[in-house]
Protein backbone atom coordinates (compact mmCIF):
# COMPACT_ATOMS: atom_id res chain seq x y z
CA UNK A 1 0.00 0.00 0.00
CA UNK A 2 2.86 2.18 0.53
CA UNK A 3 3.80 2.24 -2.67
CA UNK A 4 -0.07 3.57 -4.01
CA UNK A 5 -0.65 5.81 -1.43
CA UNK A 6 1.67 8.04 0.60
CA UNK A 7 4.33 9.32 -2.52
CA UNK A 8 6.23 11.38 0.04
CA UNK A 9 8.51 9.46 2.43
CA UNK A 10 8.86 10.42 5.83
CA UNK A 11 8.93 9.33 9.63
CA UNK A 12 5.68 7.68 9.77
CA UNK A 13 4.32 4.23 10.63
CA UNK A 14 1.12 3.38 8.34
CA UNK A 15 -2.07 0.43 10.05
CA UNK A 16 -5.24 0.42 8.23
CA UNK A 17 -5.86 0.13 4.77
CA UNK A 18 -9.44 1.33 5.13
CA UNK A 19 -8.53 3.94 8.26
CA UNK A 20 -10.64 7.19 8.13
CA UNK A 21 -7.85 8.94 10.56
CA UNK A 22 -4.41 10.06 10.02
CA UNK A 23 -2.57 11.13 13.47
CA UNK A 24 0.14 14.12 13.64
CA UNK A 25 2.01 13.44 16.63
CA UNK A 26 3.68 16.46 18.22
CA UNK A 27 6.71 16.19 20.84
CA UNK A 28 4.97 13.04 22.39
CA UNK A 29 5.76 9.60 22.73
CA UNK A 30 2.04 7.85 21.51
CA UNK A 31 1.29 5.37 19.43
CA UNK A 32 -2.95 5.18 18.43
CA UNK A 33 -4.59 2.18 17.72
CA UNK A 34 -4.04 -0.06 14.70
CA UNK A 35 -7.36 1.10 12.86
CA UNK A 36 -5.87 4.16 12.14
CA UNK A 37 -4.45 4.74 8.60
CA UNK A 38 -1.43 6.37 9.42
CA UNK A 39 0.82 8.14 11.97
CA UNK A 40 3.94 10.09 12.30
CA UNK A 41 5.78 13.02 14.20
CA UNK A 42 5.38 16.66 12.50
CA UNK A 43 9.02 18.81 13.17
CA UNK A 44 8.85 21.42 10.36
CA UNK A 45 5.91 24.32 9.54
CA UNK A 46 7.05 23.84 5.61
CA UNK A 47 8.10 20.99 4.24
CA UNK A 48 7.10 18.82 7.05
CA UNK A 49 3.44 20.48 5.82
CA UNK A 50 3.90 19.67 3.35
CA UNK A 51 4.50 16.13 2.90
CA UNK A 52 1.76 15.43 5.63
CA UNK A 53 -0.38 17.32 3.29
CA UNK A 54 0.59 15.04 0.14
CA UNK A 55 0.73 11.62 1.87
CA UNK A 56 -2.88 12.51 3.33
CA UNK A 57 -4.48 13.36 0.26
CA UNK A 58 -3.20 10.83 -1.65
CA UNK A 59 -5.40 8.49 0.29
CA UNK A 60 -8.49 9.08 -0.14
CA UNK A 61 -10.11 7.48 2.68
CA UNK A 62 -8.65 9.69 5.60
CA UNK A 63 -10.75 12.06 6.45
CA UNK A 64 -9.71 13.08 9.67
CA UNK A 65 -6.76 14.24 10.86
CA UNK A 66 -5.80 14.49 14.74
CA UNK A 67 -3.22 17.11 16.12
CA UNK A 68 -2.25 16.30 19.26
CA UNK A 69 0.67 16.33 21.53
CA UNK A 70 3.30 19.76 22.41
CA UNK A 71 3.39 22.04 19.63
CA UNK A 72 7.08 22.64 18.53
CA UNK A 73 8.39 25.63 19.98
CA UNK A 74 9.52 28.08 17.39
CA UNK A 75 8.16 26.61 14.21
CA UNK A 76 4.94 25.79 15.86
CA UNK A 77 4.12 23.52 12.83
CA UNK A 78 0.98 22.03 14.59
CA UNK A 79 -0.88 25.23 15.00
CA UNK A 80 0.40 26.04 11.70
CA UNK A 81 -1.22 23.23 10.05
CA UNK A 82 -4.62 24.09 11.47
CA UNK A 83 -4.15 27.14 10.21
CA UNK A 84 -3.62 25.87 6.90
CA UNK A 85 -6.68 24.18 6.84
CA UNK A 86 -8.56 26.85 8.21
CA UNK A 87 -7.25 29.83 5.98
CA UNK A 88 -5.16 28.36 3.08
CA UNK A 89 -2.18 30.43 1.94
CA UNK A 90 -1.44 34.18 0.84
CA UNK A 91 -0.07 35.17 -2.44
CA UNK A 92 3.12 34.41 -1.19
CA UNK A 93 2.36 31.47 -0.38
CA UNK A 94 2.40 32.02 3.59
CA UNK A 95 0.14 30.28 5.41
CA UNK A 96 -1.83 32.67 7.04
CA UNK A 97 -2.73 33.78 10.33
CA UNK A 98 0.68 30.81 11.00
CA UNK A 99 2.37 31.54 13.96
CA UNK A 100 5.60 29.42 12.98
CA UNK A 101 8.53 31.00 12.12
CA UNK A 102 8.58 30.34 8.08
CA UNK A 103 5.34 28.58 7.49
CA UNK A 104 5.33 28.59 3.57
CA UNK A 105 4.07 25.99 1.45
CA UNK A 106 6.07 26.26 -1.84
CA UNK A 107 5.96 22.26 -3.46
CA UNK A 108 2.11 21.87 -3.72
CA UNK A 109 -0.20 23.30 -6.00
CA UNK A 110 -3.33 25.25 -5.03
CA UNK A 111 -5.08 22.75 -6.07
CA UNK A 112 -3.58 20.01 -3.79
CA UNK A 113 -4.08 22.41 -1.29
CA UNK A 114 -7.89 22.69 -1.39
CA UNK A 115 -8.18 19.02 -1.59
CA UNK A 116 -6.34 18.77 1.81
CA UNK A 117 -8.66 21.53 3.43
CA UNK A 118 -12.06 20.21 1.82
CA UNK A 119 -10.88 16.30 2.39
CA UNK A 120 -10.00 16.69 5.84
CA UNK A 121 -11.97 17.56 8.85
CA UNK A 122 -9.03 18.63 11.78
CA UNK A 123 -9.46 17.81 15.31
CA UNK A 124 -7.42 19.34 17.08
CA UNK A 125 -5.72 17.95 20.55
CA UNK A 126 -3.53 20.46 20.84
CA UNK A 127 -1.63 20.18 24.22
CA UNK A 128 -3.38 17.29 24.68
CA UNK A 129 -0.83 14.33 25.66
CA UNK A 130 -2.45 11.55 27.82
CA UNK A 131 -2.85 8.97 26.40
CA UNK A 132 -6.25 8.06 27.56
CA UNK A 133 -7.65 10.79 26.17
CA UNK A 134 -6.02 10.70 23.03
CA UNK A 135 -7.23 6.86 22.54
CA UNK A 136 -10.77 7.88 23.32
CA UNK A 137 -10.99 10.31 20.66
CA UNK A 138 -8.97 8.65 18.08
CA UNK A 139 -10.95 5.25 18.93
CA UNK A 140 -14.30 6.82 18.15
CA UNK A 141 -13.10 8.25 15.04
CA UNK A 142 -12.00 4.98 14.16
CA UNK A 143 -14.92 3.58 14.34
CA UNK A 144 -16.95 5.66 11.69
CA UNK A 145 -17.19 5.27 7.96
CA UNK A 146 -17.25 7.85 6.27
CA UNK A 147 -17.41 7.68 2.13
CA UNK A 148 -13.40 8.04 0.50
CA UNK A 149 -13.26 11.95 -1.02
CA UNK A 150 -13.34 10.41 -4.49
CA UNK A 151 -10.02 9.42 -6.55
CA UNK A 152 -6.46 9.57 -4.62
CA UNK A 153 -4.29 12.57 -5.52
CA UNK A 154 -0.94 12.65 -6.19
CA UNK A 155 0.71 15.58 -5.22
CA UNK A 156 3.98 15.25 -5.74
CA UNK A 157 6.02 12.26 -7.29
CA UNK A 158 9.44 11.69 -6.05
CA UNK A 159 11.60 10.32 -8.49
CA UNK A 160 14.13 7.47 -7.35
CA UNK A 161 16.72 8.51 -9.97
CA UNK A 162 17.54 11.44 -12.12
CA UNK A 163 19.56 12.68 -14.65
CA UNK A 164 21.32 16.36 -15.00
CA UNK A 165 23.21 17.24 -17.76
CA UNK A 166 26.26 19.92 -18.30
CA UNK A 167 23.94 22.75 -19.50
CA UNK A 168 21.02 21.86 -17.41
CA UNK A 169 19.91 24.83 -15.51
CA UNK A 170 19.15 23.08 -12.41
CA UNK A 171 23.00 21.30 -12.55
CA UNK A 172 24.08 22.59 -8.80
CA UNK A 173 26.75 24.72 -10.19
CA UNK A 174 24.98 26.75 -12.81
CA UNK A 175 26.95 30.00 -11.67
CA UNK A 176 30.55 28.95 -11.10
CA UNK A 177 33.10 27.05 -13.06
CA UNK A 178 36.13 25.98 -12.21
CA UNK A 179 39.64 25.57 -13.64
CA UNK A 180 42.00 22.26 -13.63
CA UNK A 181 43.99 23.88 -10.55
CA UNK A 182 40.43 24.78 -8.73
CA UNK A 183 39.97 28.58 -9.41
CA UNK A 184 36.62 29.43 -9.35
CA UNK A 185 34.55 32.25 -11.46
CA UNK A 186 31.29 33.05 -12.63
CA UNK A 187 30.34 31.59 -15.42
CA UNK A 188 29.01 34.22 -17.30
CA UNK A 189 32.34 35.78 -17.05
CA UNK B 1 39.76 22.24 -3.05
CA UNK B 2 39.52 26.18 -4.38
CA UNK B 3 39.98 29.90 -4.95
CA UNK B 4 38.03 32.02 -5.53
CA UNK B 5 38.55 34.78 -8.17
CA UNK B 6 35.71 37.55 -6.79
CA UNK B 7 37.11 39.06 -3.19
CA UNK B 8 36.61 38.15 -0.38
CA UNK B 9 35.50 39.86 2.83
CA UNK B 10 36.80 39.52 5.92
CA UNK B 11 34.79 40.35 9.05
CA UNK B 12 36.32 41.06 12.46
CA UNK B 13 34.40 40.60 15.51
CA UNK B 14 36.00 40.76 19.18
CA UNK B 15 39.72 40.23 17.59
CA UNK B 16 38.60 37.15 15.54
CA UNK B 17 38.20 37.15 11.70
CA UNK B 18 36.17 35.28 9.67
CA UNK B 19 36.32 35.16 5.84
CA UNK B 20 38.28 35.49 3.01
CA UNK B 21 40.26 33.11 0.46
CA UNK B 22 40.70 29.57 1.58
CA UNK B 23 43.63 28.54 3.01
CA UNK B 24 43.93 32.32 4.80
CA UNK B 25 42.03 31.84 8.03
CA UNK B 26 41.06 29.17 10.30
CA UNK B 27 37.68 27.84 10.19
CA UNK B 28 35.54 29.14 12.72
CA UNK B 29 33.60 27.15 14.77
CA UNK B 30 30.32 27.51 16.80
CA UNK B 31 29.34 25.28 19.61
CA UNK B 32 25.70 24.93 20.51
CA UNK B 33 24.99 25.88 24.04
CA UNK B 34 21.88 24.36 25.34
CA UNK B 35 19.65 24.48 28.56
CA UNK B 36 17.44 21.62 29.06
CA UNK B 37 15.53 22.35 32.18
CA UNK B 38 17.74 23.72 35.20
CA UNK B 39 20.06 25.98 33.91
CA UNK B 40 23.62 24.20 35.27
CA UNK B 41 25.82 26.97 34.45
CA UNK B 42 29.01 25.51 36.24
CA UNK B 43 29.17 22.73 33.76
CA UNK B 44 28.21 25.20 30.88
CA UNK B 45 31.39 27.56 31.58
CA UNK B 46 33.47 23.92 32.11
CA UNK B 47 32.57 23.29 29.08
CA UNK B 48 32.75 26.54 27.60
CA UNK B 49 36.62 26.41 29.21
CA UNK B 50 37.07 23.24 27.71
CA UNK B 51 36.70 24.40 23.72
CA UNK B 52 38.36 27.28 24.55
CA UNK B 53 41.38 25.54 25.42
CA UNK B 54 41.23 23.10 22.45
CA UNK B 55 41.08 26.02 20.25
CA UNK B 56 44.12 27.33 21.56
CA UNK B 57 46.27 24.14 20.79
CA UNK B 58 44.76 24.34 17.27
CA UNK B 59 44.10 27.72 16.58
CA UNK B 60 40.46 27.58 15.12
CA UNK B 61 38.33 30.11 16.69
CA UNK B 62 35.35 28.83 18.78
CA UNK B 63 32.08 30.42 19.34
CA UNK B 64 29.13 30.24 21.65
CA UNK B 65 25.99 30.05 20.15
CA UNK B 66 23.27 30.41 22.97
CA UNK B 67 19.98 28.53 22.17
CA UNK B 68 17.25 30.54 23.60
CA UNK B 69 13.79 28.33 23.63
CA UNK B 70 12.00 30.31 26.84
CA UNK B 71 11.04 34.21 27.38
CA UNK B 72 11.51 33.21 31.00
CA UNK B 73 15.55 32.03 29.72
CA UNK B 74 16.53 34.88 27.95
CA UNK B 75 17.37 36.95 31.38
CA UNK B 76 19.41 34.14 32.78
CA UNK B 77 21.40 33.15 29.63
CA UNK B 78 22.37 36.94 29.03
CA UNK B 79 23.47 37.02 32.50
CA UNK B 80 25.36 33.99 32.41
CA UNK B 81 26.89 35.56 29.34
CA UNK B 82 27.83 38.96 30.61
CA UNK B 83 29.24 37.46 33.69
CA UNK B 84 30.65 34.64 33.15
CA UNK B 85 31.60 34.09 29.08
CA UNK B 86 35.39 36.07 29.07
CA UNK B 87 35.02 39.47 27.74
CA UNK B 88 37.36 38.88 24.39
CA UNK B 89 35.03 35.80 23.32
CA UNK B 90 31.98 36.57 20.79
CA UNK B 91 28.89 34.21 20.92
CA UNK B 92 25.70 34.32 19.08
CA UNK B 93 22.50 33.66 19.81
CA UNK B 94 20.49 31.16 18.32
CA UNK B 95 16.33 31.53 18.60
CA UNK B 96 13.61 30.61 16.77
CA UNK B 97 10.64 32.06 18.29
CA UNK B 98 10.42 36.10 16.99
CA UNK B 99 8.75 37.05 20.18
CA UNK B 100 11.88 35.80 21.73
CA UNK B 101 14.11 37.55 19.40
CA UNK B 102 12.89 41.27 19.98
CA UNK B 103 13.10 40.60 23.55
CA UNK B 104 16.73 38.69 23.02
CA UNK B 105 18.09 41.35 21.29
CA UNK B 106 16.36 44.47 23.86
CA UNK B 107 18.11 42.76 26.66
CA UNK B 108 21.47 42.24 24.75
CA UNK B 109 21.69 45.92 24.06
CA UNK B 110 20.93 47.02 27.96
CA UNK B 111 23.62 44.50 28.85
CA UNK B 112 25.68 46.66 26.33
CA UNK B 113 26.67 43.04 24.49
CA UNK B 114 25.71 43.88 20.98
CA UNK B 115 29.05 44.74 20.23
CA UNK B 116 30.13 40.95 20.46
CA UNK B 117 26.65 39.33 19.02
CA UNK B 118 26.67 37.20 16.13
CA UNK B 119 22.96 37.07 15.32
CA UNK B 120 21.13 33.63 14.42
CA UNK B 121 19.31 34.32 12.08
CA UNK B 122 17.98 36.42 9.66
CA UNK B 123 15.47 34.29 7.19
CA UNK B 124 12.43 34.93 5.19
CA UNK B 125 10.14 34.52 8.31
CA UNK B 126 11.38 37.59 9.83
CA UNK B 127 8.46 39.97 10.99
CA UNK B 128 8.25 43.86 11.18
CA UNK B 129 8.56 43.80 14.83
CA UNK B 130 11.77 41.86 14.47
CA UNK B 131 13.07 44.59 11.71
CA UNK B 132 11.99 47.55 14.03
CA UNK B 133 13.94 45.72 17.05
CA UNK B 134 17.02 45.05 14.90
CA UNK B 135 16.97 48.34 13.86
CA UNK B 136 16.96 49.76 17.43
CA UNK B 137 18.80 46.91 18.72
CA UNK B 138 21.53 46.41 15.92
CA UNK B 139 24.16 43.63 16.46
CA UNK B 140 27.98 43.57 15.10
CA UNK B 141 27.23 40.48 13.01
CA UNK B 142 24.28 38.51 11.74
CA UNK B 143 23.89 35.12 10.12
CA UNK B 144 21.85 35.23 7.08
CA UNK B 145 20.05 32.15 6.43
CA UNK B 146 19.42 31.16 2.81
CA UNK B 147 16.51 28.80 3.08
CA UNK B 148 14.26 29.16 0.22
CA UNK B 149 11.28 26.67 0.50
CA UNK B 150 10.76 26.83 -3.30
CA UNK B 151 14.51 26.06 -4.54
CA UNK B 152 16.81 24.10 -2.46
CA UNK B 153 19.38 24.55 -4.68
CA UNK B 154 22.34 26.45 -4.39
CA UNK B 155 21.05 28.96 -7.33
CA UNK B 156 17.48 28.95 -4.98
CA UNK B 157 19.55 29.91 -2.04
CA UNK B 158 21.01 32.52 -4.33
CA UNK B 159 17.74 33.91 -4.85
CA UNK B 160 16.52 34.64 -1.31
CA UNK B 161 19.84 36.59 -0.75
CA UNK B 162 19.50 38.36 -3.89
CA UNK B 163 15.34 38.94 -4.09
CA UNK B 164 13.81 37.13 -1.35
CA UNK B 165 12.39 35.34 -4.24
CA UNK B 166 8.91 36.73 -4.01
CA UNK B 167 8.51 35.47 -0.21
CA UNK B 168 10.26 38.72 1.14
CA UNK B 169 10.03 42.31 0.51
CA UNK B 170 13.27 42.39 -0.79
CA UNK B 171 16.58 40.15 -0.68
CA UNK B 172 17.65 39.09 2.56
CA UNK B 173 20.87 40.98 2.00
CA UNK B 174 19.66 44.20 1.46
CA UNK B 175 17.02 43.86 4.44
CA UNK B 176 20.39 43.67 6.31
CA UNK B 177 22.00 46.05 4.72
CA UNK B 178 19.39 48.67 5.32
CA UNK B 179 19.65 47.61 8.63
CA UNK B 180 23.30 48.71 9.03
CA UNK B 181 24.22 45.07 9.60
CA UNK B 182 27.97 45.50 7.40
CA UNK B 183 29.06 42.37 8.56
CA UNK B 184 27.14 39.80 7.34
CA UNK B 185 28.02 35.44 7.39
CA UNK B 186 25.80 33.37 4.70
CA UNK B 187 24.20 30.25 6.51
CA UNK B 188 23.72 28.33 2.98
CA UNK B 189 20.69 25.81 5.03
CA UNK B 190 21.38 22.67 5.55
CA UNK B 191 17.93 20.50 5.20
CA UNK B 192 17.44 17.05 6.05
CA UNK B 193 18.83 14.08 4.36
CA UNK B 194 16.06 13.56 1.58
CA UNK B 195 15.89 17.41 1.19
CA UNK B 196 18.51 18.41 -1.29
CA UNK B 197 20.70 18.36 1.72
CA UNK B 198 24.02 18.06 -0.29
CA UNK B 199 23.07 21.66 -1.32
CA UNK B 200 24.21 23.45 1.61
CA UNK B 201 27.60 21.91 0.81
CA UNK B 202 27.62 22.83 -3.06
CA UNK B 203 26.20 26.37 -2.40
CA UNK B 204 29.33 27.48 -0.39
CA UNK B 205 31.38 28.28 -3.33
CA UNK B 206 28.61 29.78 -5.40
CA UNK B 207 27.67 31.49 -2.90
CA UNK B 208 31.93 32.96 -2.27
CA UNK B 209 32.04 33.64 -5.58
CA UNK B 210 28.50 35.70 -5.98
CA UNK B 211 29.19 37.88 -3.07
CA UNK B 212 32.74 37.68 -1.32
CA UNK B 213 31.12 37.22 1.66
CA UNK B 214 32.03 34.18 4.71
CA UNK B 215 29.96 32.02 4.32
CA UNK B 216 29.27 28.19 6.60
CA UNK B 217 26.47 25.93 7.48
CA UNK B 218 25.31 23.63 9.94
CA UNK B 219 25.79 20.55 8.11
CA UNK B 220 25.62 18.56 11.62
CA UNK B 221 21.91 19.07 11.18
CA UNK B 222 21.36 16.75 8.48
CA UNK B 223 23.04 13.96 10.38
CA UNK B 224 20.89 14.74 13.62
CA UNK B 225 17.96 14.34 11.23
CA UNK B 226 19.23 11.07 10.15
CA UNK B 227 16.74 7.67 11.24
CA UNK B 228 19.40 5.81 9.31
CA UNK B 229 22.32 6.31 10.88
CA UNK B 230 20.98 5.51 14.35
CA UNK B 231 21.81 1.68 13.22
CA UNK B 232 25.44 2.88 13.50
CA UNK B 233 26.25 4.29 17.16
CA UNK B 234 29.89 4.07 16.77
CA UNK B 235 29.57 5.48 13.19
CA UNK B 236 27.11 8.70 14.24
CA UNK B 237 29.66 10.35 16.49
CA UNK B 238 32.22 9.76 13.67
CA UNK B 239 30.05 11.27 10.69
CA UNK B 240 28.84 13.72 12.82
CA UNK B 241 32.09 15.47 13.23
CA UNK B 242 33.83 14.22 9.71
CA UNK B 243 30.57 15.55 7.88
CA UNK B 244 31.93 19.11 8.81
CA UNK B 245 35.15 18.72 6.74
CA UNK B 246 32.68 19.31 3.66
CA UNK B 247 32.69 22.88 4.60
CA UNK B 248 36.31 24.19 4.55
CA UNK B 249 36.76 21.40 1.82
CA UNK B 250 34.39 23.30 -0.72
CA UNK B 251 36.17 27.18 0.27
CA UNK B 252 33.61 27.64 3.54
CA UNK B 253 34.66 29.94 6.48
CA UNK B 254 32.33 28.97 9.76
CA UNK B 255 30.72 25.36 10.55
CA UNK B 256 28.32 25.28 13.21
CA UNK B 257 28.69 22.08 14.81
CA UNK B 258 25.97 20.68 16.91
CA UNK B 259 26.19 20.70 20.95
CA UNK B 260 29.42 21.89 22.40
CA UNK B 261 30.38 18.42 23.81
CA UNK B 262 31.22 17.20 20.26
CA UNK B 263 34.64 20.21 20.26
CA UNK B 264 37.25 17.54 20.97
CA UNK B 265 35.85 15.41 18.45
CA UNK B 266 35.19 18.46 15.81
CA UNK B 267 38.51 20.72 16.50
CA UNK B 268 41.13 18.67 15.55
CA UNK B 269 39.28 16.97 12.84
CA UNK B 270 38.79 20.52 11.05
CA UNK B 271 42.08 22.04 12.11
CA UNK B 272 43.60 19.36 10.21
CA UNK B 273 41.53 20.03 7.31
CA UNK B 274 42.77 23.26 7.51
CA UNK B 275 46.51 22.40 7.35
CA UNK B 276 45.72 20.24 4.24
CA UNK B 277 43.70 22.87 2.66
CA UNK B 278 46.58 25.75 3.68
CA UNK B 279 49.31 24.07 2.02
CA UNK B 280 47.64 23.31 -1.38
CA UNK B 281 46.48 27.06 -1.48
CA UNK B 282 50.20 27.80 -0.73
CA UNK B 283 51.24 26.01 -3.61
CA UNK B 284 48.67 26.48 -6.02
CA UNK B 285 47.41 29.93 -5.15
CA UNK B 286 50.16 32.01 -3.35
CA UNK B 287 48.11 32.11 -0.58
CA UNK B 288 49.79 32.10 3.03
CA UNK B 289 48.02 31.27 6.05
CA UNK B 290 47.59 33.54 8.97
CA UNK B 291 49.98 33.74 12.18
CA UNK B 292 47.01 31.97 13.97
CA UNK B 293 46.26 28.90 11.87
CA UNK B 294 46.22 25.33 12.76
CA UNK B 295 49.29 24.96 10.42
CA UNK B 296 51.34 27.91 12.22
CA UNK B 297 50.18 25.52 15.59
CA UNK B 298 50.14 21.80 14.78
CA UNK B 299 53.06 21.66 12.42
Amino acid sequence: MNQEYYPWGGEFTTCSPDGCVAVILLNIDYKPNELVAIYGSLKTENIGIEKIVANVISNPKIRYLVVCGNDIRGHRSGMSIIALKENGIDEQHKIINSPGAIPYIENLNNEAIERFRNQIEIIDLLGITDKKKLDKVIDSLSAKSPPPFGEPYIAIKIIDESYVKLNDKRALHSKIVMNYMGKIERRDK
Amino acid sequence: MFSFTKEQKVFKISGIKIGGQPGKYPTILFGGVFFKGDFDFEYTEKNIQDMLNISKKTANPIIPDFFIKKEEHIENIINFIDTKLPKNVPFSIDVIEPSIKVKALEHLNDKDLLSRTIYNSIHIGITDRELNALKNNTPEMAIILAFNPKDKSPDGKVEILENGANLTKDGLLNIANNLGIKKILVDTAALAPGDNSGAAIAAIPVIKEEYGLPTGCAIHNVVEKSKWLDNFNYAKTTVDASSNVNIPLFGGDYAIFGPMKNAEYVIPVIAWQDILISEYAENYFGISPDNFHPRRKLL
